[in-house]
């Protein structure tokens, strides 16, 4: 093995944990990274060395993720019972006004500056329910357009606006759990 | 009231900015709303926040150095 297939190898779990929060689901996170390796490894000429070997791969990789989810589309978006729940019932009242005042988060650098908050962030997102995980991820990783998000997974917006809402809900609930309360906040 | 939200409506749109420019009506709306609610303030800000996280945590799984964590090393 080249020198340059085994820093590629080295890369492949990290690369496989970041396929399988955006696709949940084994087997096709499987087929994205052996799919962006080979990729890699047939052209080696086309990484320049100017950014990271890392940087590179996670190009390639998030184009074989979108063609996983393009390839699996119809699956990608069964909602389950928990892609269903109304977060707004739980949130706020009849009467449209919140059952519980959102808390003071503080001054975001406190919380941004410490890896124990992305250690929680990281959790909350893969604590999304499945199909709204994988369109917060699509927006937010892969940093698609909500028309893109559409196209690619044959949804209509209107359903693509409502799973943005919930999974953004659910993270700040999870954040909200996980992180800020029980701290002081200045 | 013309530029009258309820908190639920409120969220919504702060939520949908994410995603969209909102219209003039509702960017009004929401100036209106944020000055008579100290709730609605303070989620506004938790979404920015988020925002900010989320755009922090990209850039350390795209581009940090290797180690398998994909977060900040402090």
């Amino acid at each position: 093995m080249t020198e340059f297939a085994r820093q590629v190898e080295t890369l492949r779990p990290q690369l496989l944990r970041y396929a399988r929060s955006q696709l949940r689901n084994d087997a096709w996170a499987e087929d994205a990274v052996s799919e962006t390796l080979l990729a890699a490894l047939e052209k080696p000429q086309s990484f320049s060395g100017q950014s990271q070997l890392k940087t590179w791969l996670v190009g390639i990789l998030k184009h074989k993720v979108i063609d996983q989810l393009r390839r699996h589309s119809r699956e990608c978006t069964i909602f389950s019972e928990d892609d269903e729940t109304d977060i707004d019932e739980l949130l706020f009242a009849a009467d449209g006004h919140w059952r519980e005042a959102p808390q003071e988060w503080g001054n975001p650098e406190q919380s941004l500056g410490q890896r124990q908050f992305f250690e929680v962030l990281e959790l909350c997102v893969e604590k999304l329910p499945a199909t709204q995980g994988r369109v917060f991820m699509m927006r937010e990783w892969l940093e698609l357009g909500t028309d893109e998000i559409c196209k690619e997974l044959s949804i209509t917006s209107t359903n693509l606006w409502v799973m943005l809402h919930r999974a953004r809900l659910r993270l700040r609930e999870c954040l909200q759990q996980g992180w800020f309360a029980g701290r002081p906040m200045t | 009231m013309v530029f009258s939200r309820s908190c639920r409506e409120v969220t919504r749109l702060v939520l949908e900015s994410e995603d969209r420019e909102l219209p003039l009506a509702d960017r009004m709306a929401l100036q209106i709303h944020w000055r008579i609610c100290d709730g609605c303030t303070k989620f506004r800000d938790q979404a920015r926040l988020m925002r900010q996280a989320m755009k922090r945590w990209r850039s350390y799984r795209d581009d940090g150095e290797d180690g398998d964590s994909g977060t900040p090393s402090s």
